[in-house]
């Protein structure tokens, strides 16, 4: 169960670094910032980093060609499990005709894990029992719709940014009993 | 005749002075705590650039690492998103007794650190950090490093001041 859930935060994160990478400096959006806050507690320590959207999307512009294919990532076959991209997009193209629906509830002795479609938003929440701990992510329906428009093993970074520099608001929440991290997007810096 | 050599005697320190100006001047200035030794150290760039030239490539030359190489094309189009994006914080990091923040104003990284009483603050116009790297190959010249200070004429790019009251700027004018 670690492993699925690590697999699927590790897929959210990946998706949300690589969408944002791809921001363009044009239009409404062209003044968006993607902003990532880390504080952990016990070492007083507070990590601000905010980037406008269109230097990330320069970085993986330039970014080596055994990194970045012309706005596709090609990510192969996932850990042990083989869980590769177009099985991922064949379970997405089932789950985003069914609308709003609880797709994954997995309680263990220590954690839930939840994943569902609420309105336009994908949703993962793992919450520890003991409430101590949560993880939030959550996604625009078409910006995941997007990445899953590439070809075989490869999301479509550009298409997945074009659509999440739209949202404006938190993409990821994650808090423990020592740290809480947060990424979000929006217009100032 | 008297004339000739009055004009001669003005012109050649004009034209040095003139030409040293137009090339710009890099000033370390040193101050030793608790009134000690106060140095100043005015170099022309033109004079540390015809040096470099002097200095054999290897002692000059520093030989990236491949990673590095690789990524060039990547910091270099960061640097030149960053140089029209809007101005802000960038980075800021807070710790008990330690602070970094990096700001972009205008042409300016800002770069300052507050560690337990010491202060550092660097100031990199972008347009010299652009310069200053290679436009190919895998080396980091050091005279194509102090060619490039010419992007910050009129920048204190250091300022260093110790805990005891000691301080060292770097200014490029």
């Amino acid at each position: 169960m670690r492993v699925k859930t690590l697999g699927l935060a590790g897929l959210a994160a990946l998706m949300l670094a690589g969408t944002a990478g791809m921001a363009r400096a044009q239009g409404p959006s062209g003044k968006a910032w993607v902003h990532v806050r880390v504080e952990e507690g016990p070492r007083q320590s507070k990590v601000s980093v905010n980037l406008p959207v269109s230097v990330v999307d320069a970085a993986l512009e330039a970014a080596p060609e055994e990194i970045m294919s012309h706005g596709h990532i090609h990510l192969g076959r996932m850990g042990r499990h083989d869980l590769t991209v177009s099985d991922l997009r064949k379970a997405w193209n089932e789950m985003k005709a069914t609308g709003d629906a609880e797709f994954a509830t997995v309680e263990e002795e220590d954690q839930k894990v939840r994943i569902a479609r609420a309105g336009n938003l994908m949703l993962i929440h793992v919450d520890k029992t003991d409430g101590e701990e949560s993880v939030r992510v959550e996604v625009p329906i078409e910006v995941v719709d997007a990445l899953f428009s590439g070809q075989g093993e490869e999301l479509n970074l550009r298409a997945g940014f074009a659509e999440l520099k739209k949202r404006r608001g938190d993409i990821v929440r994650v808090k423990d009993n020592h740290s809480t991290v947060r990424i979000w997007i929006d217009e100032g810096n | 005749m008297l004339k000739m050599v009055l004009i001669g005697a003005v012109a050649v320190p004009a034209i040095a002075a003139g030409s040293v100006a137009a090339t710009g001047v890099v000033v370390v200035d040193v101050k030793e705590a608790r009134g000690g030794q106060h140095i100043v150290v005015p170099v022309p760039l033109a004079l540390a650039q015809v040096a470099a030239a002097f200095v054999p490539m290897e002692k000059t030359h520093v030989r990236l690492p491949p990673k590095a190489v690789q990524y060039m094309p990547v910091a270099k189009q960061v640097l030149a998103a960053l140089a029209e994006a809007e101005d802000g914080e960038l980075v800021r990091v807070e710790e008990p007794n330690e602070k970094v923040s990096i700001r972009k104003e205008g042409d300016l990284l800002k770069i300052q650190v507050d560690d337990n009483g010491e202060h550092v603050k660097v100031q990199v116009p972008i347009s010299l950090a652009l310069s200053a790297l290679p436009e190919s190959g895998n080396q980091f010249s050091a005279s194509q490093a102090v060619w490039a200070l010419q992007h910050a004429r009129l920048t204190e790019i250091v300022n260093v001041q110790g805990r005891d009251g000691e301080r060292v700027t770097v200014t490029v004018y």
